[in-house]
Parts: structure tokens; C-alpha cells; sequence
């Protein structure tokens, strides 16, 4: 067969969201690869700046459709930093209670999708079950399953139900067991180790230089994770370890997760400690009155008292499951963020596919693609 | 059991609607439609009619088993809604897909892809007439009917590469040039250790074959080419482990990418016609067929159609068994998959005709027994 290039998208089942793999292939080996971005763009960051602070977050959980709670975090800091607002310390903690439970979360739907990928069709909807359970314990709480809308500007919405951290220690417990389960179906499987050692290698030199963050730069052997290096929310007060793994393949990054997902459990578990024993406010009481309450509308006295409120400019960064987010938000003193800008980490990771697709065979595009965690809603934003 | 063959009773059949057409009929048309060429040609046909109903239902309710059996493996319960437990799921399904527009794709090549699809399917249904499902199947008249069985099998990825061809798409192409060197490579093992069966058995009758297995199962001394042909079988039939012309990850639907309605029934069918041929084969060469061991108490091997019972249970087990490796097992890659086909499972079937060569050499194992008729 002579060369050729074939569209893998932007409906394609490996792509998982909307964006083409362009690749070009002689055969089965692939020669040159061209990843577009852009089919799922909403102008997420330019509707920002015609929306009060606290609708941004609406938003937010449509950048990541899986990671919704990272997202809303991200921009919750930034915009807290900008309007120089600090939020009490048990939302803090539920700030991490909810981006930990995301992150399993995010890496239980992660997990499904790449066993998919391979033909693993039984923890496809293991996978699949136990997100659920995290679901659900969202639902309690937050009264959505996908889409949260549940951090404020300057705390949380609400506080916990009674009940929960029994229910989330039942949930932790179930995933504690299931892990050693996840590993046979995967590591113990013979077939499995030959297609994923020593694939879509990428080394952390090759990271760096393209940006790639999180389980990808962590799998190369590169101890970086932002809630150890820059910690924000409570996570210098909590106790855990980074993954890492030095194999740089896609088994590598499958390890990494796997071993996230168990310290995630970790945090979990001292957050839910912390939480049982630390009640108190989730919101800050001396909010602008032009925020709103948490329920109430924003009236038409906003606009008188917004005048004088002092300009300011937010920077945030944050570890979420895909990588490294970042947001910069400048507040100008009006009402809406005069600019909101965010940097996705799944933006980088696609982009150095040339890096780790070219050379192998186009049936290994689907694993590594699945070893990279594409999420496109944060990519075009 | 043996007098009453499926052909004698198509023929008592049809020469008894014909006899009773020629009584009411004036006697210039009854000596016409009593004509012995015509009731045999009738014969033939209800004889074909049968065969193609019994395969079509066993085929769909092997999907059925399928889906339940994934379900329960993947910890849901498949299809609960059409029916008894879902039992006549797949036949509103088929109902749905025939009642479906099939278009054909600008620039397709149209002789071979609606060509493709209908051979695909004829084939997988000749094999039906050749296989014996019990005793009083068919009198054996065929003396190489595994030879034939194998060969009507294999002319599978030449129909497949045609439509993927003449399909016009890119996946297609490649999922069809996967399909063709993968079911190619395949082949010549799972012939090698057919010739391990036939070594022992002394026949290519599938007939003689079962009958051979009187004192023990094939797959205790031959298990060897029980793995070979179970393995080559899986990538025959195109299932995970070995699906990767339809690896719906990358290639979309592989070569079947663009069928549609009742093009794509036809090789959904046929594929699982080919499943249904393929658990057949393992258990009419290596499970004793219709007959059951010795040691099983007469009145569960005595009742009417006890053989056929007895085969399709034992055809049902085998087809689990590959749906459980497909429910646990990821996807090879193509290299690997040809690697392991010329690589390891040549040299292994090679090994199990040796071991065959020996048990017909020895006559008697310490285990198992003797070999009934000294092979060849």
C-alpha cells in the first residue's frame, strides 16, 4: 500500500470528543501524524468577560465535561486572587474533597476508555461502575452529577449532607478493593504488557520542551506535581506522595494513574477526618455585595457598588487529572472579569503527538492516544 | 437413530405432500407431480429449508448467549426487554436492520459490495450441509466432509478483502487487508492440527471422527491441537483476542465500515454463523460430537434426540468459553498477532501432529486407553 493520510476524527472512536487525528501512514506504520483542535470551540474565555464572577463557574464545567470540579477550582482561585477574597478553611477543605473525588473520577473514566481501546471490553464497564459510585456521592451533595456548579467565589455553595463521609468512606473502601482488580485485568495480562510496554515513549527532556504535564511528565520519571510544588486549597496540610513511574511508555502512564487514584483515596480519607471534626462557615461573610449570596440573583444594586472595588489581577494554577491548568483572571473593577485566560494541560499534551505517534503501527494510536487522557471540551475551550 | 436420517424424513415428507397432491389431481398431472425426480428435488429442498432455519435460529440465539453471557461477566444482565429474558432481542434487532435503507457509497464498486456480503454469507451457510450434528444427520455420504468443511471455511477472507475493496473507503481497505493476512496466516495451522485428528481417527469423515472418539475424547491426547485449533479458530472467526480487522478503536468498523441495514445483518450473521461453525468443529473433532462418555448414565443419553441435545450443549459450552476470552482478553496488534501465527503456532501444531504420529505408534495410553481402529 503507498502512502496515504486518513482522517482519525472528528468522528473517529479513538478520538473521544471532537478533533482529527490526521494521520499518514505506509501500511500499518504511521510516517507523520497532524492533530486539529478547534471543532468543539465555545469562546469559553470570551463569553467570560460578559458574565458576573460567580456565572463564570457555569462554564467551568463545560471546559472538562469529566474534571468539571478541577476546573471550577482553577478559576476560583484565580478570580479569588483578583478580587482579594480568602475563603474559610473548611471550604478549602471541600475544595479538595471535591477535586479528589474528581480525580478518581476523571481517572476511573480515563481507565475505561483506554481498556476500550485495547478490545477490553469487561473493566470498560467496571470502569464505568465504580465512576458511578463517585457520581453519586456529587449528586448528594452538589445535586448534579456532571456539570456541579458548586464553588463560589470565596467558599462553596453548600456544606455537606448529613450522612456523607459515611457514604464517601463506603465509596473509598469499595475502590480500595477494586484497584488490585483494575491491575489484573491490565498488568497481569500477557497481551497487555506487549501492547503497551515501550509504547508512545516520551521522555521527560521531550516533556518539558513540549509542555506536556501531569501523568504523562510524571510517568517519564519527572517527580512534578503541582499540589506538592505550588499547593494551593489545604493540600500542604494533607499527606500524600506523588506517583511516579520512569518507564515513559503507556504502561508508565497507566501505573501513574493507577497509583494517583490510590493516594487519592489517601487525601480522601484525612479530608474526610478533617471535615468531620472542623464544622463552620463554607462562604466567606464579607463578600462584595455585588457577588451575591449564593442562591440570590444578582440585582441591579450591583451595579452602584461595584465602583470602588479595588482592581486586581488573579494568577492559578492547578494539578488536574489531565496535567497542569492554569488560569489568569483580571478583575478591572467591574462587575465581570475584564479578561479571563486559561492554559490546558490536554492543549500540550495533544500537540507533542508527533513526538510519541510516529513510528509505531496505527493500531497503537488508539492506546497511546487513550495513555494521554484526551479531554476536548478543555482543549478548545 | 440411525434409520431415521434428516434426508429420509425430508423425503417421507415430501413424497407424502406429493402422493397426496396426485390423489386430488386429475391422473395426466398426479403421474407428473409423482415423478420420483420431482420428490427428491422437493426432498432436497425441504432437507435445505431445515438446515437454513436451524442455522439461523441457532445462530441468533447464539447471540442471545452472547450478550447474556458478556452481561453477566461485565456485571450487568444483557438484554432483559424482547421477550423472555431477552430472548428475542436480536430477532426485533434483525427486524430493525432489515427494515433499514442500505445505501451504497459514491464511487463504490457495486458488483463486489453487494456481492461481497451475499458470498460471505452463502459460504458460511454451505457448511451447515456438510457438518453432522448427530447420528441421523446425514448418512456420512461425503467421505471428506472435514476437508470440504475447512475449505468452504476458508473462502471467507477472499469475499471479505472483496468488499472492503470495492467498499471505496480507507478503513475498509485496511481492515480488509488485515482480515485477509490474518485469516491466511491462520489457516495453515489450524490445518496442521486438523491432520493430528486425522492421524488418529484414520478419516476425514466427521462422521467417522466422532465415532472414533467411542473410548476417549480427542482433546485429553491431542491437546496440543486443541490449543492450536481453539486459537486459530479465534482469529478465524475474527473475535478478541484477534478482532483487529474490526478493531472498532482504530478502524472504525474495519472492513464492514460502510455497510449499512441489511448488508451489515449479513455479516453480522455471518460472522456468527462462522462462531457457530467453528464451536461445531471443536466439538465434533475433539469432544466427541453428538456422543457422551460411557460413564454417563444411559437415561440421560437415551431419550429422543439426546445427540443433538448433547451437541448443542456441548457446542454452547465451547462458544462460552470463547465469549469469557473475549469479555477478559485486550486486542492483539497485527504484527504480533502474524508473529505468533507463524512464529508459535505453526511449530506447536507441527508438535501435536508428532504427538499424534506417536499415540498412533503406542495404540494405548496409560490414561486415556487405546486408540479404537489403528489410524491409517
Amino acid at each position: 500500500m503507498s502512502e496515504m493520510w486518513i482522517n482519525m476524527g472528528p468522528q473517529h472512536p479513538m478520538t473521544h470528543g471532537l478533533w482529527n487525528l490526521r494521520v499518514k501512514i505506509d501500511g500499518e506504520m504511521i510516517l507523520d501524524v497532524d492533530p486539529e483542535m478547534g471543532y468543539l470551540h465555545r469562546g469559553i474565555e470570551k463569553i467570560s468577560e460578559d458574565r458576573h464572577y460567580n456565572e463564570v463557574i457555569t462554564l467551568m464545567d463545560r471546559c472538562c465535561y469529566v474534571a468539571g470540579f478541577a476546573w471550577e477550582h482553577l478559576y476560583i482561585l484565580s478570580a479569588e486572587e483578583a478580587l482579594h477574597l480568602r475563603p474559610p478553611e473548611r471550604a478549602e477543605y471541600l475544595r479538595v474533597l471535591c477535586d479528589e473525588f474528581q480525580r478518581i473520577g476523571s481517572h476511573l473514566m480515563w481507565y475505561a476508555a483506554f481498556v476500550q481501546d485495547l478490545g477490553l471490553m469487561s473493566p470498560f464497564l467496571y470502569g464505568m461502575r465504580d465512576r458511578d459510585l463517585v457520581l453519586d456521592l456529587f449528586q448528594s451533595y452538589t445535586g448534579a452529577r456532571m456539570t456541579y456548579e458548586y464553588m463560589r467565589v470565596g467558599g462553596v455553595r453548600n456544606d455537606l449532607p448529613p450522612g456523607f463521609s459515611d457514604q464517601a468512606r463506603k465509596v473509598l473502601d469499595w475502590l480500595d478493593a477494586r484497584f488490585p482488580e483494575y491491575d489484573q485485568l491490565c498488568l497481569g495480562s500477557t497481551i497487555f504488557r506487549e501492547r503497551c510496554d515501550n509504547l508512545g515513549l516520551l521522555k521527560a527532556s521531550d516533556c518539558v520542551a513540549h509542555g506536556v504535564t501531569g501523568p504523562m511528565l510524571r510517568s517519564a520519571g519527572m517527580k512534578r506535581d503541582l499540589r506538592k510544588d505550588r499547593p494551593y486549597a489545604a493540600y500542604d496540610r494533607l499527606d500524600f506522595e506523588v506517583a511516579v513511574a520512569d518507564g515513559a511508555d503507556v504502561t508508565a502512564r497507566y501505573l501513574v494513574r493507577m497509583e494517583e487514584m490510590r493516594q487519592s483515596v489517601r487525601i480522601l480519607r484525612q479530608v474526610l477526618d478533617w471535615l468531620d471534626h472542623h464544622p463552620g462557615p463554607v462562604l466567606a461573610d464579607r463578600l462584595p455585595r455585588w457577588l451575591g449570596a449564593p442562591y440570590a440573583p444578582i440585582g441591579n444594586e450591583g451595579y452602584l457598588l461595584k465602583r470602588n472595588y479595588p482592581k486586581g489581577v488573579g494568577f492559578s494554577a492547578v494539578e488536574e487529572p489531565h496535567g497542569e491548568a492554569q488560569a489568569y483572571v483580571v478583575n478591572d473593577g467591574g462587575e465581570h472579569p475584564y479578561r479571563v485566560k486559561f492554559r490546558s494541560p490536554v492543549f500540550a499534551n495533544i500537540s507533542a503527538a508527533r513526538q510519541y505517534l510516529v513510528g509505531y503501527h496505527v493500531a497503537d494510536i488508539p492506546p497511546i492516544m487513550g495513555s494521554v487522557d484526551v479531554c476536548v471540551g478543555e482543549v478548545d475551550r | 437413530m440411525a434409520s431415521a436420517t434428516l434426508y429420509s424424513v425430508s423425503y417421507d415428507l415430501s413424497s407424502a405432500l406429493l402422493h397426496g397432491l396426485g390423489s386430488i389431481l386429475p391422473p395426466a398431472a398426479a403421474s407428473v407431480v409423482t415423478n420420483s425426480d420431482l420428490i427428491v428435488g422437493l426432498a432436497v429442498l425441504i432437507f435445505a429449508v431445515i438446515l437454513l432455519a436451524a442455522s439461523m435460529i441457532n445462530t441468533i440465539v447464539l447471540i442471545w448467549w452472547e450478550r447474556k453471557l458478556l452481561g453477566r461477566f461485565m456485571d450487568r444482565r444483557g438484554a432483559m426487554h424482547v421477550g423472555y429474558a431477552g430472548l428475542l432481542q436480536n430477532f426485533a434487532d434483525g427486524l430493525k436492520l432489515f427494515r433499514k435503507n442500505t445505501f451504497q457509497p459514491e464511487e463504490a464498486d457495486a458488483l463486489g459490495f453487494y456481492g461481497g456480503p451475499l458470498a460471505y454469507m452463502v459460504t458460511s451457510l454451505i457448511i451447515f450441509g456438510i457438518l453432522p450434528i448427530s447420528s441421523g444427520w446425514n448418512s456420512g455420504a461425503l467421505p471428506l466432509t472435514l476437508l470440504l468443511a475447512l475449505a468452504v471455511f476458508s473462502f471467507a477472507p477472499l469475499f471479505i478483502f472483496i468488499s472492503a475493496w470495492s467498499s471505496n473507503n480507507k478503513y475498509s481497505l485496511m481492515g480488509g487487508m488485515r482480515s485477509a493476512a490474518q485469516m491466511i496466516a491462520y489457516e495453515v495451522p489450524i490445518l496442521l492440527a486438523v491432520v493430528a485428528v486425522v492421524i488418529v481417527s484414520g478419516s476425514f469423515n466427521l462422521t467417522t471422527i466422532v465415532y472414533e472418539q467411542q473410548n476417549y475424547w480427542f482433546w485429553g491426547p491431542l491437546v496440543v491441537a486443541l490449543i492450536v485449533f481453539v486459537a486459530g479458530m479465534l482469529a478465524e472467526m475474527e473475535r478478541i483476542p484477534f478482532d483487529l480487522p474490526e478493531a472498532e478503536a482504530e478502524l472504525v468498523e474495519g472492513w464492514n465500515t460502510e455497510y449499512g441495514g441489511m448488508l451489515f445483518a449479513f455479516f453480522m450473521l455471518a460472522d456468527y454463523l462462522r462462531a457457530l461453525v467453528g464451536s461445531i468443529l471443536v466439538v465434533l473433532l475433539f469432544l466427541g460430537g453428538w456422543t457422551m462418555p460411557s460413564w454417563v448414565p444411559s437415561a440421560a443419553t437415551s431419550f429422543p434426540l439426546a445427540g443433538i441435545v448433547w451437541f448443542m450443549v456441548k457446542t454452547y459450552i465451547v462458544f462460552g468459553l470463547f465469549v469469557w476470552v473475549r469479555a477478559s482478553l485486550p486486542r492483539v496488534r497485527t504484527d504480533q498477532l502474524l508473529r505468533v501465527g507463524w512464529n508459535r503456532m505453526i511449530p506447536l501444531s507441527l508438535l501435536s501432529i508428532f504427538l499424534a504420529a506417536v499415540l498412533v505408534t503406542v495404540k494405548c495410553l496409560p490414561v486415556f486407553g487405546c486408540v479404537p481402529s489403528m489410524g491409517v
